[in-house]
């Protein structure tokens, strides 16, 4: 997080669409190679922020600098740097797999030697060797979403923005996703912005997270030291009027408190979800 | 080179998808075009001369600009459905290459669409005996054609914000202007105050050359300059827009 000079400094970015201000004053930076997850409730600003850093909309004020350079003046300079995995699939279904990779690399200049190394490379990276020749539109969820990930990712881009890339998958495809993300973080060394409703899934990948509440950023820290800050142990009542939930610094204050407990009564350790929520103050629908 | 890469990988993008539908789109395009031939050129048209030409000579050239002007303008819908439903274009838009070579290579994808239909009907209608004569003019005019309502297209894809918007584009201003523009009567038969208006659209213009050069006679050279100030402005609004997108 230190050390590494910034790739990406984002400076009192905002946006408003009409009187409904979606993103104020946010800042935060990014280093090589890291991975940050940006959380938030459901119009918190995560998308509207991704669009922003990429390109698809204007801010409404701010500064966004990809190395030192203002991206608003150096836009295509920015863009070779960068890769995005949009929310929506942005995929040509009436295209191969294969070409609609050949329509990445061309867009970012890749010669056509390279341009068929990176695509076979890349189709064995998702796992995707034998679907190649394939129409995108025959392909699973889960296909689509790893062919997504490894087109972003055929011009090396030093920076990966992932917006809600495990949305709507099952258990067992997310897990794969992950396994993915994680290899292109450490092998190739790439910083990653990941948004996510999934707050287990920013707790597992990120080495810190940004919270976003109605377009301000609320925290800003690794998952165990938010953690700390709300305390490690939780015991949950469950009252006729909802759960209640209560903050432990030790296993020992929180079963001392439970003895005392009638009814369905339940110790267990802090999750980021508690924090999400302590600081967002709603809960989250997937 | 990012003008390059633009224009390259915008017009593999669309050629790509227009070769996987080629055979139905090139035969749903001349459906239309072969109708009016039979029903107006050749039914009711026999033995009708338009300006001193068989009527059949005078919409043939009518119908190369009306079915070209459909199919360059007609990018539009595609550009519509890659923007709204399948958000293929924002593809273009994040990738490091500048607005204009997005611009260029959909209108000459447009271009292209268009002229393929113009060979597509002068294929259909030199079998009805119409006098064809190829001039460097006529290429000229209907490359200015093409590439005005190529970049028109372009242009409104990027204002309207969904698919009623566009219909109401063509309904209210393409096709009045196909029926009024010269396409199939001539211009002296409008009122004086109409026919000021409609040579206020490009296609009266193109129409003009086109039909002139095509049937070999002369033509007012001066619409050639009205045509590239047009394709000039088309050309920068749609150039504005895309650089003004957001998604």
């Amino acid at each position: 997080m230190s050390g590494a000079p910034p790739v990406l400094e984002v400076e009192a970015l905002a946006k408003s669409f009409g009187s409904t201000q979606a993103l104020e004053g946010l800042s935060f930076s990014l280093a090589a190679g890291e991975f940050v997850g940006l959380l938030g409730p459901n119009g918190a600003g995560k998308t509207t922020t991704i669009k922003m850093l990429t390109g698809l909309m204007r801010p409404g004020g701010g500064a966004i600098r990809y190395y030192g350079r203002d991206f608003a003046r150096f836009p295509v300079e920015a863009k070779r740097s960068i890769g995005v995995v949009h929310q929506r699939s942005n995929l040509d279904r009436d295209l191969t797999a294969r070409e609609n990779l050949t329509l990445h690399a061309i867009l970012h200049g890749i010669g056509a030697t390279e341009r068929r190394r990176r695509i076979d490379e890349a189709l064995h990276f998702a796992g995707l060797e034998a679907h190649g020749n394939r129409a995108v539109k025959t392909f699973s969820g889960g296909m689509a979403r790893r062919l997504v990930i490894v087109r972003a990712l055929l011009h090396e881009p030093r920076i990966l923005f992932l917006d809600e890339p495990t949305v709507g998958l099952d258990p067992q495809i997310r897990r794969g996703l992950w396994d993915l993300i994680i290899r292109i973080n450490q092998t190739k060394q790439t910083a990653i912005l990941l948004t996510t409703h999934y707050i287990e899934e920013a707790e597992r990948l990120c080495a810190r997270v940004l919270i976003l509440n109605a377009g301000k950023l609320v925290a800003a820290a690794s998952p165990a030291a938010l953690k700390r800050e709300v305390g490690h142990f939780v015991l949950e009542v469950q009252r006729e009027d909802g759960l209640e939930e209560t903050f432990f610094e030790s296993r020992h204050d929180a079963v001392a408190k439970l003895e005392g407990c009638a009814g369905a009564c339940k110790v267990r350790e802090a999750t980021l979800e508690d924090v999400f929520l302590k600081l967002t103050g709603r809960r989250i629908e997937p | 080179m990012s003008l390059g890469d633009g224009v390259r990988g915008v017009l593999y993008r669309e050629l790509k998808v227009f070769s996987k539908r080629a055979r139905k789109q090139i035969l749903a395009s001349s459906v239309s075009p072969l109708l009016f031939l039979v029903a107006f050129g050749w039914g009711f048209g026999r033995g009708v001369t338009m300006e001193g030409v068989p009527y059949l000579a005078f919409l043939i050239p009518g119908l190369i600009a009306m079915s070209s002007l459909n199919q360059s303008y007609g990018i539009a819908q595609e550009i519509n459905i890659s923007r709204f439903y399948f958000h293929v274009f924002d593809e273009f838009l994040i990738a490091p290459v500048s607005p204009l070579g997005i611009v260029l290579g959909e209108v000459l994808y447009g271009m292209f669409r268009g002229l393929l239909s113009a060979a597509l009907i002068l294929l259909i209608a030199l079998p009805f005996g119409a006098p064809f004569a190829p001039s460097p003019l006529f290429v000229a005019a209907l490359l200015l054609h093409t590439f005005i309502f190529a970049s028109l297209g372009v242009a409104l894809a990027m204002l309207v914000q969904d698919h009623a918007g566009q219909s109401a584009i063509t309904n209210f201003v393409i096709t009045p202007m196909i029926f009024l523009g010269g396409t199939f009567f001539s211009l002296e038969r409008l009122p004086a105050p109409l026919k000021l208006v409609v040579s206020a659209l490009p296609l009266s213009h193109s129409v003009r050359l086109i039909r002139d050069s095509f049937l070999g006679r002369p033509t007012d050279l001066w619409h050639l300059p009205v045509l590239l100030a047009f394709a000039a402005a088309s050309f920068g609004l749609a150039l504005h827009t895309v650089s003004r997108v957001e998604s």
